[in-house]
C-alpha cells in the first residue's frame, strides 16, 4: 500500500480518532484544530490537562498524532520539543537507585516505571526518525535513529535484570536497529558498486588518513562495505540479512579470495545460519583455496547421519577431494557410491558425475592396492565407473580424459588414443591436457614421430609462456628418435623460455620461481645425460654443475656424476 | 602485434565533431549496403547512440550474425564491424561491443565443433583484446581484501594504528594482458574472457536486449543446449524477428532477400542444433558471472525479462559447476542465483520498519 493511499484511509477515519492514556479518552479534533493552526503549545497543553499526562507523554502522543495525520513536518517539530539527553540524565539515576536499594518493596515498580518512560521516549525519537526519513532527510534520520541505540545503551548499562523487558521497549529498539543500517546506506551503496556497471571513482586520496585503507576499486570497495556490515552484524549492531552473506561470497569469490573468504564465513556466530550450510559453505572456500583437508573435516561433519547424510552437493565434494589422496580413496568410494545413489529426480543430472568420481576413487585405491588381485579388480571396476559416467554425459570432455588415461595406465593403448582424440575434438584443442596425452599414447606406441606432429601442433595452439612442458616432451621425443642434437637444440629453446620467464615473473622465493627451479634443474641434469651419452665428457660436467646450483645435494646429480 | 593504430589510449572518449559525423555517415552508408535499406535509418541523420538502441537496425545486424558461416573471414558485415570499431569513433565502438553477446555467444560453440571458418568473428575479438590490452597497458588487474582493524573513509579502527605495513590479501583477478595476432586455441577462452571484461566495463551503455542475448548464450555455453524445450530459442527468435522484418518491409526486394534468408535461417537452426557445450576456464567464467551478476541484480533488475533469462543462465552455469564440481564456481554461481531466486520472491514495497498500529486511528500510551 503506498503511503498516500494510507493517508486518505486514515482521513476517512479522522472522525473517530481519538487518544486514551490514565484509563482517559478524548478525540482529537480540537487539539488537530490547534495543531492545524501551528499552535503546538496549545495543543499539548489541552492534551495534558485532559489526559492528565506530563510534557513528554503529552508531546509523544502529539508527535504520534501528527505522524499518523501525515504531518509529518508537524510531527518533527512537535518531536524536537523534547529534550532526548536531558530525558537520558533523569532516566538513568532511577536505574541507579533502583540497583542501591535492591531489597526494597519498590523495586519492581521503579524498575517498571522507568522501563515504559524510556520506551516512551524512544518511540518518540523512533517516530522522528521515520519522519525525517520520509521526509528524505537521511543523514538526520541516521543521526536520531543512532541516538536511540546509544540511549539504550546508557539507561540500561548493565542490562535490564531479572524483569522481563516490555513490549512497546523490546519493539522500537529492534526496529531501530533494522533502520539504522538502512540509513546508513552502506548495503545499497555496496551494490551498487558491485551490479551497476559503473565505475564510481574512488574515494579521493585527500580526505584519507595517513595508515587508512584506500580502495582503489569498485569491487575493492563494495567488499570493504560488505565486510564492515558483516562485522555489525557481530557484534551485535544490525540485524543479521542473509543476503548481505550471500553478496560477499559472491563479491569474495569472483576476486578469487577463497580464503578471505573463508575467514569471513568463520566469524558468523553460531545459532545465525544453518550449521550444515555453514560447514558446506566453508568447506567450498577451503577447498577454492586449496586446503581441501580442512574442506574434507568439514564435510565430514555435515555428512554425519546425524546431519544431511545425502547432501549432493557434499558428497560430491568430498568424493573429488579424497580422489586426489590414495590414503582417502577408499572413504571416497563411500562417498561417491552414496552421491551416485541419491542423485534421483531433480538431481538426476548429478549421476554422471558421481560415477565419475567413483571412477576417480577407485582408481585411486587401486594405487595402494595390497595385491594384484585386488588392484585389478578396482582398475576394472575405475573403468566401468568411467564408461557408465559417459552416457550421462556424452559430450564431457572430462570424463574422456579420464578415462583415457585409466586406459593408458591399464596399458590399453588403442583405447586411450581413441579418448585423447575424441576429448582434443569436443573440447576444440582448447585444453593442452588432451594434446599431452595423445602424444604421451603415441610415444607409449613407440609412433614417435607422429607423437612429434601432435607436439607441434600442440606447440602451435599455445602461447610463448605455457610452452614448457611440451618443449620437454618434444626433446624426449628427439632423444627417442636417435636425435640427440635435435634435442639439445630443443633443451636449448626451453632453457632461454625459462630464463625469460624468470625475469619477467615474481620475486625469489615464491611459488613460480620454485616451479622454474625445478624445471631447470631437470633440463640441465636431462643435458648432462644427453652429452655423457654422445661422450662430450666436459659439456656433460658443465652441465652437472649448472643443476648443481639449483640442487647440491641431489642423488640424481651423483648418480650421473659416477656414470661419467 | 597492435591491431588498433591510434595514438590515444583511450579512443572511447576522443571526440573532433565533424569529423566523427562523417565517419558516422560513411560507416552507415557502408552498412546499408550489406544489409540493404534499413526503414528507420533512411530518415534519421542524428547522432550514433540512436544507432545503438535502433531496435530494427539491432535485429538486422542479430539476424545475419546468426546466419550460418557469418563468421567467415570474407564476411561483410563482420568486415563492417571490425572496420567500424577501428575507427576509434566512441559511439560507433559501442555499437560494435553491443554485438559481442552474439559474435562470442556463435564463436565459442562453433569453434568447438570447427565446421566453419571463423576468421571473421576472430578478427573482431581481437580487435577488441588488441583495445582492452592498450587501455590498461597489458597490466593485471588485482584485487586487495582490507584489514579491518585498520581505518578506512567508511570506519575507524579502535585498534592501535600498526607502524608496519598492512598485510594484504592479493589477488589477480585478471591476469597480464600479452598481444596476440591469432587466436590460438588453447588461448581462446582467454580472448573472449578479455573481450567480455570490456563489455562488462561499458554494460551500463549497453541496450537491454543486448543483454538479454548474453544470458540465452551462456545457457548455450554451459548446457549445450538452447532453451530445454527448444521454444523461444535463439535461433527461433531471430527467425521470427526476420519474419517481422519482412512483412513490415514494403520493398519487394527486400521481400525477397528476406524469405532467401529464412530459408538460410531453418538450415542454419538445423545445424545449430548440435550445439556442445564449451569448456568453461576460470578466465572466461569470471568475466562471464560479472556481467550476469549485472543482468540479476543491478540497475535493470525491474525488466523481467532480462531477469528471467539471467536467471536461467546462472541455473545452468551452476548445475555446470557443480558437475565439473568446481568450489570456486559453485561459490559464485550459487550466491547470486540465491539472490536472484530472493529477489523475484521478495514483494518490494514493504516496510518491516513502519511502526505497528500505524493506521490505528486509537492512539494510546
Amino acid at each position: 500500500m503506498s503511503e498516500s493511499q494510507v493517508y486518505d484511509e486514515v482521513e476517512n477515519h479522522s472522525t473517530v480518532r481519538e487518544v486514551c492514556a490514565n484509563g482517559l479518552r478524548m478525540e482529537t479534533s480540537a487539539v488537530e484544530a490547534k495543531l492545524d493552526e501551528g499552535n503546538i503549545q496549545e495543543a499539548e497543553s489541552s492534551l495534558r490537562e485532559g489526559l492528565s499526562l506530563n510534557f513528554e507523554e503529552a508531546r509523544a502522543l502529539l508527535g504520534r498524532l501528527e505522524y499518523q495525520r501525515g504531518n509529518l513536518d508537524s510531527a518533527v517539530r512537535v518531536f524536537d520539543g523534547i529534550d532526548l539527553h536531558a530525558a537520558i540524565q533523569r532516566l538513568q539515576p532511577s536505574i541507579a537507585e533502583k540497583r542501591s536499594s535492591r531489597r526494597s518493596r519498590s523495586n519492581e515498580s521503579v524498575t517498571t516505571v522507568s522501563q515504559h518512560a524510556t520506551g516512551l521516549l524512544l518511540e518518540a525519537i523512533y517516530l522522528k526518525v521515520k519522519s525525517l526519513q520520509k521526509l528524505g532527510m537521511i543523514a538526520e534520520a541516521a543521526q536520531e535513529c543512532k541516538s536511540i541505540l546509544d540511549a539504550v545503551e546508557t539507561i540500561f548499562q548493565s542490562g535490564i535484570p531479572d524483569v522481563q523487558v516490555e513490549n512497546k521497549l523490546q519493539e522500537t529498539v529492534s526496529k531501530a536497529v533494522e533502520l539504522l543500517p538502512e540509513l546508513w546506506r552502506q548495503k545499497a551503496f555496496a551494490l551498487f558498486l558491485l551490479y551497476s556497471g559503473v565505475e564510481a571513482n574512488p574515494p579521493s586520496l585527500a580526505s584519507q588518513v595517513d595508515d587508512s585503507y584506500v580502495p582503489k576499486n569498485n569491487i575493492e570497495e563494495a567488499i570493504l562495505l560488505l565486510m564492515i556490515l558483516f562485522k555489525k552484524f557481530h557484534l551485535g549492531k544490525m540485524k543479521w540479512d542473509p543476503s548481505v552473506m550471500e553478496h560477499l561470497i559472491y563479491a569474495f569469490s569472483i576476486c578469487g579470495q577463497a580464503s578471505a573468504l573463508a575467514s569471513q564465513i568463520e566469524e558468523i556466530l553460531p545459532g545465525v545460519v544453518n550449521r550444515c550450510d555453514r560447514w558446506n559453505t566453508l568447506a567450498l572456500s577451503y577447498s577454492a583455496a586449496g586446503r581441501n583437508k580442512v574442506a574434507l573435516d568439514l564435510l565430514r561433519k555435515s555428512l554425519h547421519k546425524h546431519e544431511r547424510p545425502d547432501d549432493l552437493l557434499g558428497l560430491l565434494l568430498a568424493a573429488r577431494i579424497c580422489s586426489e589422496d590414495s590414503l582417502l580413496a577408499f572413504e571416497g568410494v563411500g562417498y561417491a557410491r552414496r552421491a551416485v545413489a541419491n542423485a534421483i529426480g531433480q538431481d538426476e543430472h548429478l549421476k554422471g558425475v558421481g560415477l565419475r568420481m567413483l571412477g576417480h576413487c577407485l582408481r585411486k585405491q587401486a594405487k595402494v592396492a595390497s595385491s594384484d588381485t585386488e588392484r585389478s579388480h578396482l582398475q576394472s571396476e575405475a573403468l566401468k565407473s568411467f564408461n557408465e559416467a559417459i552416457a550421462f554425459e556424452r559430450d564431457n570432455p572430462d570424463i574422456l580424459i579420464e578415462l583415457g588415461v585409466q586406459y593408458a595406465e591399464q596399458r590399453n593403448s588403442n583405447a586411450a588414443l581413441g579418448c585423447a582424440k575424441q576429448f582434443i575434438d569436443v573440447t576444440g584443442g582448447s585444453l593442452l591436457k588432451g594434446w599431452r596425452l595423445l602424444a604421451l599414447v603415441l610415444s607409449a606406441q613407440q609412433r614417435y614421430s607422429e607423437a612429434e606432429v601432435v607436439t607441434d601442433a600442440a606447440l602451435d595452439e599455445t602461447a610463448k609462456w605455457e610452452q614448457g612442458p611440451l618443449l620437454k616432451m618434444k626433446a624426449k621425443l628427439k632423444i627417442a628418435q636417435l636425435m640427440p642434437m635435435d634435442a639439445i637444440e630443443t633443451y636449448r629453446f626451453l632453457l632461454a623460455l625459462l630464463q625469460a620467464q624468470r625475469k619477467s615473473f615474481g620475486s625469489p622465493g615464491s611459488h613460480m620461481v620454485q616451479v622454474e627451479d625445478d624445471n631447470e634443474f631437470e633440463v640441465w641434469l636431462d643435458l648432462a645425460k644427453l652429452y655423457s651419452r654422445l661422450s662430450q665428457w666436459k659439456d656433460a660436467e658443465i652441465c652437472l654443475e649448472k643443476a648443481e646450483a639449483f640442487k647440491p645435494y641431489s642423488a640424481a646429480i651423483m648418480h650421473t656424476e659416477g656414470k661419467i | 602485434m597492435s591491431l588498433i593504430d591510434d595514438e590515444d589510449n583511450t579512443p572511447f572518449e576522443t571526440s573532433n565533431t565533424s569529423d566523427l559525423d562523417l565517419k558516422l555517415q560513411s560507416s552507415i552508408e557502408t552498412l546499408t549496403q550489406i544489409l540493404g535499406p534499413i526503414p528507420s535509418l533512411s530518415s534519421s541523420q542524428d547522432s550514433s547512440l540512436t544507432l545503438l538502441h535502433d531496435t530494427n537496425l539491432t535485429q538486422t545486424i542479430s539476424t545475419h550474425l546468426k546466419l550460418p558461416n557469418s563468421g567467415a573471414g570474407n564476411n561483410n558485415l563482420c568486415r563492417w564491424l571490425y572496420d567500424t570499431f577501428q575507427s576509434s569513433h566512441p559511439d560507433l565502438q559501442l555499437v560494435v561491443l553491443s554485438f559481442l553477446p552474439i559474435i562470442a555467444g556463435l564463436y565459442l560453440p562453433r569453434a568447438v565443433l570447427r565446421a566453419t571458418s571463423l576468421a571473421g568473428f576472430e578478427a573482431i575479438l581481437l580487435a577488441l583484446y588488441a583495445h582492452e590490452t592498450t587501455s590498461r597497458d597489458g597490466q593485471p588487474i588485482t584485487v586487495s581484501i582490507p584489514d579491518l582493524s585498520n581505518s578506512s573513509l567508511y570506519h575507524e579502527s579502535k585498534a592501535p594504528i600498526k607502524n608496519k605495513a598492512v598485510e594484504l590479501n592479493m589477488t589477480i583477478v585478471s591476469p597480464s594482458l600479452e598481444p596476440h595476432g591469432t587466436v590460438r586455441s588453447t588461448r581462446r577462452a582467454r580472448i573472449v574472457g578479455v573481450a567480455l571484461e570490456l563489455y562488462y566495463k561499458k554494460i551500463a551503455l549497453m541496450p537491454i536486449s543486448s543483454k538479454i542475448e548474453f544470458c540465452k548464450f551462456c545457457l548455450v555455453w554451459a548446457t549445450g543446449k538452447e532453451d530445454g524445450d527448444g521454444e523461444d530459442s535463439v535461433g527461433k527468435k531471430a527467425l521470427s524477428g526476420d519474419q517481422e522484418e519482412a512483412s513490415s518491409s514494403s520493398n519487394g526486394e527486400h521481400g525477397v532477400d528476406g524469405s532467401k534468408e529464412k530459408r538460410e535461417m531453418k538450415e542454419e537452426l538445423s545445424e545449430e542444433k548440435s550445439w556442445r557445450r564449451v569448456p568453461l576456464p576460470w578466465e572466461l567464467l569470471q568475466p562471464a558471472l560479472r556481467i550476469l551478476g549485472h543482468c540479476l541484480l543491478g540497475p535493470n533488475r525491474t525488466n523481467k525479462e532480462l531477469t528471467d533469462a539471467a536467471l536461467a543462465a546462472t541455473k545452468s552455469l551452476h548445475a555446470r559447476a557443480l558437475q565439473d564440481v568446481d568450489s570456486q564456481a559453485i561459490l559464485a554461481t550459487g550466491s547470486i542465483l540465491r539472490l536472484g531466486t530472493m529477489a523475484s520472491e521478495t514483494s518490494p514495497e514493504l516496510d518491516h520498519t513502519e511502526i505497528r498500529d500505524y493506521m490505528n486511528p486509537v492512539i494510546s500510551l
